[in-house]
């Protein structure tokens, strides 16, 4: 009996070995499941080939990043034929979800190319007539689909505030008048602007073509999920399968981290080039 | 970049973008010797624009008492020290910067040299509220000559500046100069909140939201603009310092507008900070009594004459008079004109808006009054 316990202990000792030095292939390959997930914990990942892609500067644009922070992350793909999901880990020692003055918040984006076709866009957000479309993760938006509140004392816990005019006597049963009232002193969200209002995913869709030229895409289609590990993120970013992508057609993937704590935002960035999409 | 022409530096300068003046630019005059640091410009500001969540900390308006006020905390100071100490020469009678601007002076990777205020630096801000420059003694108030202990109150919004630095810096292109006025605007439904105009702007005069994560600046009230109105900080007033209008280029200055007569001819209302490069379009009367080693590091060379030109205004009929036009009405005057002891101001159409007397009649009062056989004592 003891013989058997240890065999089996040596046994689990061995696959999980296995699993850790699961040797990473060159591009991102996609593989085929039932159901797409968008926890980062899911066990479906565990048998889903590895990706590793180096990172490097955004340093072809002002402002550029001039010094390296994240080395490199890693990206596992899974798709149930409509629905395409995206894995990326990487190291972050620091978590930065608080938006406020000369703090800037954890992130990552995956970006396609709108067509599938052998002349790729840019690998720099795309070029003039070739879009790339992006989806963005932020770690403060995951706390808002969480939970964190509408309030500045959720950013400063000890903030005290007198008045808002929104929050007038008059206005307490009126929720509408409260509403509009408070529109008067968030333009942002008056003039719709997605970057600014509450939130219900984690990830927000955008396109380009070429840098400088970042815009809301027309609808919001894509889904994710970031949890903290022990070491940095782990976060899941799912959309639909690309127009043209198959198995007999492959694409192309780039991936972008932002380190809040390194003063990371915008175009200050580490990314990578274009690396091959494969569907399995 | 492209080169461009900055006439507050008397030379050409390097800038992000080419040269490209509105048709007219909105610019004002705040005279620091009449300003008392109510902060009733800077509620004006506060209950109109930014009451709403993310923007408790902002102050589109603030009143500093200078040297030790700040807000955010060290503004002027820290890019001073970045720029590293630059000098002004003197040819034919015009200065000319010899330094570098902030955009001559952006570091590989930058569009501008700047600095990022954080959270604690907008956590004073009336820091240094009435702090003299030095100490001063017990009893020396009641000594003359009085001790070299000097403040004064510098009123600050956004410079709505020729070559704006928020602007340049935005790599988005989510900040732009209005052609109609010149007003700088950011525009809320492109903005993403990467904070560098907040980085770029040497006047820390655009604060990030951190409720709705984007940027948010002074507007010049462009609503009251667009009436023919002065800003709400201007209206509210109640020292009268300022004065809103539209200021032209020097070889462009009209006599008859007040702006230019105060900027441009009589050169008594100079730039803040103009060798950063950006052209500012708020003009300040400096204040008469500060050691003007002080006031030239802060309005450029001009100090001396225009504090000579301002010390003179008893001497100085129309410019006497024009300073007394300040906060007289809430309409932009485009024009003005003096006639004996009354000042007009006027629309651009030169139809009048406001006629005011600038020298209050004085009687003299003996001190025995013969109709009721008494003596009165006038109380200090």
């Amino acid at each position: 009996m003891r013989f058997l316990t240890l065999a089996i202990i040596l046994s689990l000792v061995f696959l999980i070995s296995c699993r850790r030095t699961q040797v990473p292939t060159a591009e991102v390959n996609v593989a085929q499941v039932k159901e797409i997930t968008l926890d980062p914990n899911a066990a479906v990942w565990d048998d889903v080939s590895l990706h590793i892609s180096k990172m490097i500067l955004q340093d072809l644009v002002e402002p550029r990043l001039m010094e390296p922070s994240t080395p490199e992350v890693q990206v596992k793909a899974i798709t149930n034929g409509t629905e395409i999901a995206f894995r990326l880990e990487w190291i972050d020692e620091t978590q930065n979800d608080l938006p406020g003055p000369k703090t800037f918040i954890d992130g990552c984006a995956v970006q396609l190319p709108a067509k599938v076709e052998t002349n790729v866009p840019a690998p720099q957000m795309g070029e003039v007539g070739k879009t790339v479309e992006i989806s963005y993760w932020r770690a403060d938006w995951q706390a808002i689909v969480e939970g964190r509140t509408d309030s500045i004392t959720s950013i400063y816990p000890n903030a005290s505030i007198d008045h808002y005019p929104s929050e007038a006597k008059p206005l307490e049963k009126d929720p509408q008048a409260q509403g509009e009232t408070a529109l008067r002193y968030a333009p942002a969200r008056a003039l719709g602007n997605r970057r600014s209002g509450p939130r219900d995913q984690p990830v927000e869709d955008l396109i380009a073509e070429g840098p400088s030229t970042l815009s809301s895409a027309p609808n919001a289609v894509s889904k994710g999920k970031g949890v903290k590990t022990a070491k940095g993120w782990a976060v899941v970013i799912s959309r639909p399968v690309p127009s043209g992508f198959s198995a007999s057609t492959p694409s192309q993937i780039a991936f972008a981290v932002w380190e809040g704590s390194h003063t990371e935002v915008g175009a200050r960035k580490m990314r990578t080039g274009w690396v091959i999409l494969m569907m399995k | 970049m492209a080169r461009v022409n900055n006439w507050q530096l008397g030379r050409e300068m390097s800038y992000w973008y080419p040269e490209s003046r509105p048709q007219k630019q909105f610019a004002a005059v705040f005279d620091t010797n009449k300003c008392i640091a109510c902060q009733t410009c800077t509620l004006a500001c506060k209950t109109t624009w930014t009451s709403g969540k993310g923007q408790e900390y902002m102050l589109w308006n603030n009143v500093e008492t200078k040297p030790y006020g700040f807000y955010p905390l060290a503004w002027d100071l820290n890019l001073l020290e970045m720029l590293d100490g630059q000098q002004w020469s003197e040819k034919d009678g015009k200065h000319v910067y010899d330094g570098s601007t902030i955009f001559e002076s952006a570091p590989a990777g930058e569009r501008v040299l700047g600095w990022r205020p954080a959270s604690e630096d907008y956590a004073y801000p009336n820091v240094g509220e009435d702090d003299c420059a030095g100490g001063v003694d017990g009893g020396a108030s009641m000594e003359v000559p009085h001790q070299m202990a000097w403040f004064y109150y510098l009123a600050r919004i956004c410079n709505h500046c020729t070559y704006p630095a928020c602007l340049a810096s935005c790599p988005r292109g989510s900040i732009y100069k209005r052609p109609e006025d010149g007003i700088v605007l950011v525009d809320q439904g492109r903005c993403r909140g990467y904070q560098e105009c907040v980085r770029g702007c040497p006047y820390k005069k655009v604060f990030f939201n951190p409720m709705t994560s984007t940027s948010e600046k002074c507007i010049a009230c462009y609503p009251k603009i667009e009436d023919g109105l002065q800003p709400q900080c201007f209206a509210n007033c109640i020292g009268k310092i300022r004065m809103a209008g539209f200021l032209n280029t020097p070889e462009k200055a009209q006599a008859d507008n007040p702006l230019d007569y105060l900027v441009h001819i009589k050169k008594v209302a100079l730039p803040l900070f103009p060798q950063f490069g950006l052209e500012p379009n708020v003009y300040y009367i400096p204040p008469i009594h500060v050691p003007t080693a002080f006031t030239k590091q802060m309005f450029g060379p001009g100090v001396d004459k225009a504090v000579e030109v301002y010390r003179n205004a008893p001497n100085d009929a129309d410019l006497t008079s024009l300073l007394g036009l300040f906060g007289s009405t809430e309409s932009i005057m485009r024009k003005w004109k003096r006639n004996g002891d009354l000042v007009m101001g006027m629309d651009e159409n030169g139809k009048e808006l406001v006629r005011v007397p600038f020298r209050e009649p004085v009687h003299i009062r003996p001190a025995y009054d013969k109709l009721y056989q008494i003596t009165r004592t006038n109380c200090p």
